[in-house]
């Protein structure tokens, strides 16, 4: 796999003309091999991508999830997921379709170093505390790190939307959600409906950047 | 990216704000009923539970050798190591046809791979897609057997129709439908039979009568038999060319402790033998829940202890005679460990010489430098899954974190 220099996103020209002046610093720095993954690309690369994932990747829309601070070895395996069909989303799917290796780790670059949201909703005293209870009792920091802030290709639940979190937990309990090696499946089979909708509400309350 | 999309960003909204509803109106789940935790999580106690381990996922698309500090590999005076190949994501297996084709399979992937060399290039190509776990290849008289998730297939005269490979007959399907170990191996046996592991359905449980063991199976004719079990999972096997007994790698349960039970490398001496899962571990430990009312005695010891959470994989014998003599006969072993332990160690090839009555000699690094941080997260920049030897007595080694393979060759 290499990386291949940087090309037009295929947006407006308005917007690559835009992209480029304000990338022109960066690429001025970049280093002449092309290295793994490259984070100005990746801003070039994810301009389809904001208008859902919100600028930078801090999703405003509950129904839409933050991409920015995620691990971005997380990022290139749900990018990849969505181009192989293994993990189904009728509006992720055709963005993906077309997406070269590079191209995921570029896009991986750019969301992973981009800041993340805070706490996206203030829990309730009752939910706070029975959720932090529930990632006790169901091992979540194990993979995804003490503050749930991801790591590696696990992702980063803090300050995540709540309406997105349900859905993926839900998918995963009934095991339509893809896994990447069968983990997330196996720990959501415990979950009730109430547990998931305390653990989305504790996890979307996380703050601290 | 390649994207080309004329609709507006408004249009865009719209349709996924339609699609995200469509999604969440999902019809509500069933009432849980309780059910356990994932298969490498049971028998996790709580201190280890705030130690933060969790196994460790490859990169999916692989990673380029050229980013890597390949430099940093070692191997011993006058062997030399080199990248073979990259872009394989979630190299595992590997087999090598009788037209010098090297096939490579996937454990969370669905591909097969095949290597060939062209006009002094070399290529790396899938040729079997949509396969489910397709980690076991196995490369024998001209076919290609494949052991998937819960079946073995075999691919007839693939290596004259790599760009159109036959479609495949079935040697056996219906294996457990298991959520852990369920990858497998395949090693052929002198008497013409497939042998293959099912490993333990969960980290520590009681195995059903066909799991945790060793089976075999005619390719000709379909019939299965056990040959051996308390095998937790053996991901490396290979027959002894001198005894022509099957000698086995297998991982231990974890969550007991940092520094024990040990992995294990051992030998079949018999059909039928059984080797102490889930009751003894190590030959010398029995377990806190299965081993009440048993003792170690009732069960075949390892023949050798390689190390806690080491994760040993692929295991091959040493036939060849471009490495020195002291090689001939000797095995390399892959440890693709260790996680379940705080300071981490392995992430290297082994060479491991026995005596003459089968015991273990003397056992030595072969390659190392893949481990950077004994305690940090991830502790190394590759794991070595499987060992192979190539007709000019190099040997192959395949790294499934970063989707490469490469070489060891010796030179007096």
């Amino acid at each position: 796999m290499q990386v291949r220099p940087t090309q037009s996103s295929g947006n407006s020209a308005a917007a690559s003309a835009a992209a480029f002046f304000l990338l022109l610093p960066l690429l001025l720095l970049a280093p002449a091999r092309p290295a793994l993954a490259d984070a100005a690309a990746g801003l070039q690369k994810a301009q389809a991508c904001l208008a859902c994932h919100g600028e930078g990747g801090r999703s405003t829309n509950p129904l839409y999830p933050v991409l920015a601070g995620q691990p971005r070895q997380f990022l290139v395996s749900a990018l990849f997921a969505f181009r192989e069909g293994k993990r189904k989303s009728e509006q992720m799917a055709p963005f993906a379709a077309n997406l070269t290796n590079a191209d995921l780790n570029d896009l991986a670059a750019y969301f992973s170093t981009q800041s993340a949201t805070g706490a996206l909703r203030k829990s309730s005293a009752e939910v706070a505390a029975a959720g932090r209870a529930l990632t006790e009792k169901n091992n979540c920091t194990s993979c995804h790190g003490p503050a749930l802030y991801g790591q590696q290709h696990i992702p980063r639940l803090a300050g995540q939307h709540m309406e997105y979190l349900k859905a993926q937990l839900t998918g995963f309990r009934a095991s339509t959600r893809a896994d990447i090696d069968g983990n997330m499946t196996s720990a959501a089979q415990v979950l009730t409906p109430q547990d998931i909708e305390v653990l989305a509400d504790y996890l979307s309350g996380l703050g601290a950047p | 990216m390649k994207l080309r999309t004329a609709l507006p960003a408004a249009a865009l909204l719209a349709i996924a704000a339609g699609l995200a509803q469509a999604q969440t109106a999902a019809p509500a789940a069933a009432p849980a009923t309780p059910s356990a935790p994932p298969p490498w999580q049971q028998g996790m106690t709580p201190e280890l539970a705030k130690a933060n381990l969790h196994p460790l996922v490859g990169h999916v698309t692989g990673r380029p050798a050229s980013d890597l500090p390949i430099k940093n590999l070692k191997v011993p005076a006058g062997f030399k190591v080199e990248v073979w190949v990259d872009g394989i994501p979630d190299a595992r297996s590997l087999t090598l046809g009788d037209k010098g084709t090297v096939f490579v399979g996937n454990r969370l992937q669905n591909n097969v791979y095949a290597v060939t060399e062209k006009d002094g290039k070399r290529e790396a190509k899938v040729i079997l897609k949509d396969l489910n776990a397709p980690n076991g290849v196995l490369f024998h008289k001209g076919t290609l057997f494949v052991a998937e998730r819960e079946r073995i297939l075999r691919y007839d005269g693939i290596e004259d129709n790599l760009a159109s490979p036959p479609a495949p007959k079935v040697v056996i399907d219906g294996l457990p439908q298991q959520p852990g170990h369920f990858w497998k191996v395949l090693a052929m046996g002198p008497d013409g039979k497939l042998y293959f592991n099912i490993g333990s359905p969960q980290n520590i449980t009681m195995p059903s009568y066909i799991q945790a063991a060793i089976m075999r199976v005619d390719p000709n004719t379909g019939v299965l038999e056990t040959y051996s079990t308390g095998i937790r999972n053996s991901v490396g096997m290979d027959f002894d060319p001198r005894t022509k007994k099957l000698w086995f790698t297998s991982n231990a349960r974890d969550w007991l402790g940092e520094d024990s039970p040990a992995d294990i490398l051992s030998v079949v001496s018999f059909k039928g033998e059984q080797h102490g899962f889930p009751y003894c571990h190590q030959g010398d430990m029995l377990d806190p829940i299965y081993g009440k009312g048993r003792t170690c005695a009732e069960f075949t010891p390892p023949v050798h202890k390689l190390g806690p959470h080491i994760a040993p994989l692929g295991m091959r014998f040493y036939t060849g005679n471009m490495f020195p003599a002291s090689y001939k006969n000797t095995m390399l072993i892959a440890q693709h460990g260790s996680w379940n332990k705080t300071v981490k160690h392995g992430y290297n090839v082994i060479h491991v010489t026995l005596d003459a009555k089968g015991k273990v000699a003397k056992s030595e690094p072969f390659l190392e430098g893949f481990l950077t941080d004994d305690k940090a997260d991830p502790p190394m920049w590759g794991r070595p899954v499987d060992v192979m030897q190539m007709k000019d007595g190099s040997v192959l080694v395949s790294d499934d974190y970063n989707g490469i393979i490469y070489r060891v060759s010796y030179k007096k």
